[in-house]
């Protein structure tokens, strides 16, 4: 066992991270991947090769079943941290790096998942093949995925018959401390309340970060992990607060080189295709409405706003009144946030899709669950 | 004719074999962490991330696998470890200059046997956990053999029309004035993208890929996983080494000895194929498999036949 111990005390000083982010988390995410990157730790695409499971956000007794049964998937020797705030996410990740490498090696099986085998009903599946259905539940932990939510689909093959989002894990979660909006709306909605003052700078930068975020979800889950580390970048350099002038060059070569790639396009034209006027009918606001077309269209969208915003970073001037307050997903409305209109659309588009391309439409939507939470002093959303 | 080697050679194989996958593991690593996380900052940096491959091999040495339920475990742990074996045992008729470990009449037809080899390994342990992720996996990694293996066949076959023999000493022999490459572009291109289609890895890499949490590997931890995925790495450096060579003259070239010729390709072929996984995304085989078998079997039967005419009228 000397031999073990020392191997894995060596490898323990470098981690390998599984980050699962809660609604409400994003912040703490954010934190957490730049800390990440700081440090060249690696990431964990699935809990069975983690080392280090890292919780963002703040877990409520809701998420403790699946929170468990996740951290029994990994296998041990392994720690995990909660990182409530962004502010803790350095030390905390010290401290679970430090206990990793010290704690007493217990040598217990690692335990394998309560479920039983997967098989279900035989049916027919669009080519007209018997085919076994099963039942996958995705989410609320998979890598690039909205963080809270939880999609139960049906597939035969790799083919998704019917999807349903269940939303519960966000509906209803009280967020705190008290005000604090969804952190990428943050700025808009502070804008639209006069609460606070709030320079358009402020609201182009929160919302350019944002778009960055999404495009880096839906390029990475594409199979274009260049375009999508350059997206992260360009985020964190955002969210850090870079002058305007310094960083609107970088900003469009990136957006252009996604605009431009034609790889990106041949992966992603025709998959989830959103007309204008289903959209509307919807209720869907913001790029995805403007978009008016595939998962393709969507990231142009977000690409061509990204520029736009990169140019008003430091815009010093009062934001515009009048018309509502407008975050990345679209029209900031107290009674049905955006995101919930996106998730309205999801299970239609995804119906009769493969598996790879119901996770492109996800991304390309990129609903935001914190839109669903609440605050003691937010009024409770009602469910979408 | 190539020589037989000494039989320590056939001991050593295996080692070499994990170095140099390693060695090229080391160089995606860097590329890797310095798109994620911008330059490296300063030499220290460069090497800790240039080590990260090995860290990882030593990290899995030391954790356990995992278990999942109603999982046929025999299965799985068997898919992972035939992954390297096919690719130890592919090398073997791979000729390090004029020397190779073996050189059977058939070893084309050797190669070929041990990537539909490396084909079972991989549906296995995506079969084997009983998990719906890693049985997707599995699937895209069927379609893809699907796309990719008929183009790979006729470009194999290729080569050894044009040195009339299926015996890779002979193919190398046949090149000691022109290269493969010159007269069979066509063949050399699809081998490469093969190549890669047959290590599933880099634009190939949809069966492992994010979007399904890693695919097939989805479940494997400890051992398994490194014998998954570091076998992965010695599919791409075997596979890499064959165009070598099949397409590339072997050990043929001027000034050098022969073995400092095949290593100096080989690792040009490695470092094309790890700077093409920066270029090229990964690609699903929905949008593959089309132009697969409608542009590259046209092509890569128009290549065959004319090599058929040119030998005929030697």
């Amino acid at each position: 066992m000397g031999v073990r111990s020392a191997l894995l005390r060596y490898a323990a000083r470098r981690p390998t991270v599984l980050a699962v982010a809660l609604p409400g988390g994003t912040a703490s995410r954010l934190a957490v991947e730049a800390e990440l990157c700081r440090r060249g730790l690696p990431a964990a695409d699935t809990p069975a090769d983690a080392d280090l499971l890292v919780v963002c956000g703040v877990p409520t007794h809701r998420d403790l079943p699946w929170l468990d049964r996740l951290g029994a998937a990994v296998p041990s020797p392994a720690s995990r941290v909660v990182v409530p705030a962004a502010g803790r996410a350095a030390d905390l990740l010290d401290t679970a790096t430090s206990l990793l490498g010290t704690a007493p090696l217990a040598y217990r099986p690692a335990p394998s998942d309560d479920g039983e085998p997967e098989t279900a009903r035989r049916g027919d599946d669009r080519d007209g093949l018997r085919l076994d259905r099963l039942r996958l539940t995705l989410g609320p932990a998979l890598p690039d995925w909205p963080a809270g939510l939880v999609l139960r689909l049906t597939l035969q093959g790799d083919l998704v018959q019917t999807a349903e989002t269940d939303t519960r894990c966000a509906v209803g979660r009280v967020v705190l401390p008290a005000g604090r909006a969804p952190f990428w709306d943050e700025p808009a909605l502070n804008a639209a309340s006069g609460g606070s003052f709030v320079t358009r700078g402020q609201v182009a930068r929160r919302c350019c970060a944002a778009h960055l975020d999404s495009a880096a979800r839906l390029l990475a889950v594409t199979g274009c992990d260049t375009l999508a580390a350059r997206c992260r970048r360009s985020r964190d350099t955002v969210l850090a607060g870079a002058p305007s002038a310094r960083i609107v060059g970088e900003l469009r070569a990136t957006t252009r080189r996604v605009a431009r790639s034609r790889t990106v396009r041949r992966a992603l034209a025709g998959v989830g295709p959103l007309p204008r006027r289903r959209a509307r009918a919807a209720g869907v606001t913001g790029p995805a409405l403007v978009a008016d077309g595939d998962s393709h269209d969507r990231l142009l969208v977000w690409m061509a706003e990204v520029e736009r915003f990169g140019a008003d970073l430091d815009d010093p001037r009062a934001p515009e009144t009048g018309g509502g307050a407008s975050g990345p997903r679209g029209v900031l409305d107290p009674a049905r946030p955006p995101s919930a209109a996106l998730l309205g659309v999801l299970p239609g588009l995804l119906a009769g899709v493969d598996f790879a391309a119901a996770r492109i439409i996800v991304a390309s939507l990129d609903p935001d669950l914190d839109e669903l939470t609440s605050s003691p002093d937010r009024p409770e959303t009602p469910h979408g | 004719m190539a020589e037989a080697a000494p039989l320590w050679a056939a001991v050593v194989l295996p080692f070499a074999l994990a170095a140099a996958a390693c060695c090229a593991a080391s160089v995606d690593a860097l590329l890797a962490a310095s798109a994620r996380c911008g330059p490296a900052r300063g030499a220290r940096d460069a090497v800790s991330r240039a080590a990260t491959p090995l860290r990882a091999t030593v990290r899995l040495f030391a954790r356990r696998p995992r278990r999942t339920t109603a999982a046929d475990t025999a299965l799985t742990r068997l898919g992972a470890a035939v992954v390297p074996v096919a690719a130890v045992l592919a090398c073997a008729v791979l000729p390090w200059g004029f020397t190779s470990v073996t050189d059977p009449t058939v070893g084309v037809v050797w190669f070929n046997a041990m990537e539909a080899l490396a084909w079972a390994g991989v549906w296995l342990v995506g079969w084997g956990p009983n998990s719906t992720l890693s049985m997707i996996g599995g699937y895209r990694f069927l379609a893809q053999g699907l796309a990719y293996e008929l183009p790979h066949m006729f470009a194999l076959t290729t080569a050894a029309l044009g040195a009339e023999s299926l015996r890779v000493g002979d193919v190398v022999a046949a090149q000691s004035g022109l290269w493969f490459v010159v007269w069979m572009p066509v063949a050399f291109v699809v081998y490469l993208l093969s190549a890669l289609g047959m290590s599933f890895w880099g634009p190939f890499g949809h069966p492992l890929g994010r979007d399904i949490a890693s695919g097939v590997a989805v479940e494997l931890g400890g051992v398994d996983r490194l014998l998954l995925l570091g076998g992965r790495w010695m599919l791409l450096v075997t596979t890499a080494g064959f165009s070598v060579p099949l397409f590339l003259g072997g050990g043929h070239g001027p000034l050098l000895p022969a073995w400092a010729w095949t290593l100096l390709k080989t690792g040009a072929v490695l470092a094309l194929l790890v700077t093409a996984r920066r270029v090229l995304p990964t690609a699903r085989m929905d949008r593959y498999l089309e132009p697969a078998w409608m542009v590259l079997i046209p092509l890569t039967l128009a290549q065959a036949l004319f090599v058929a005419v040119a030998v005929l009228d030697r």
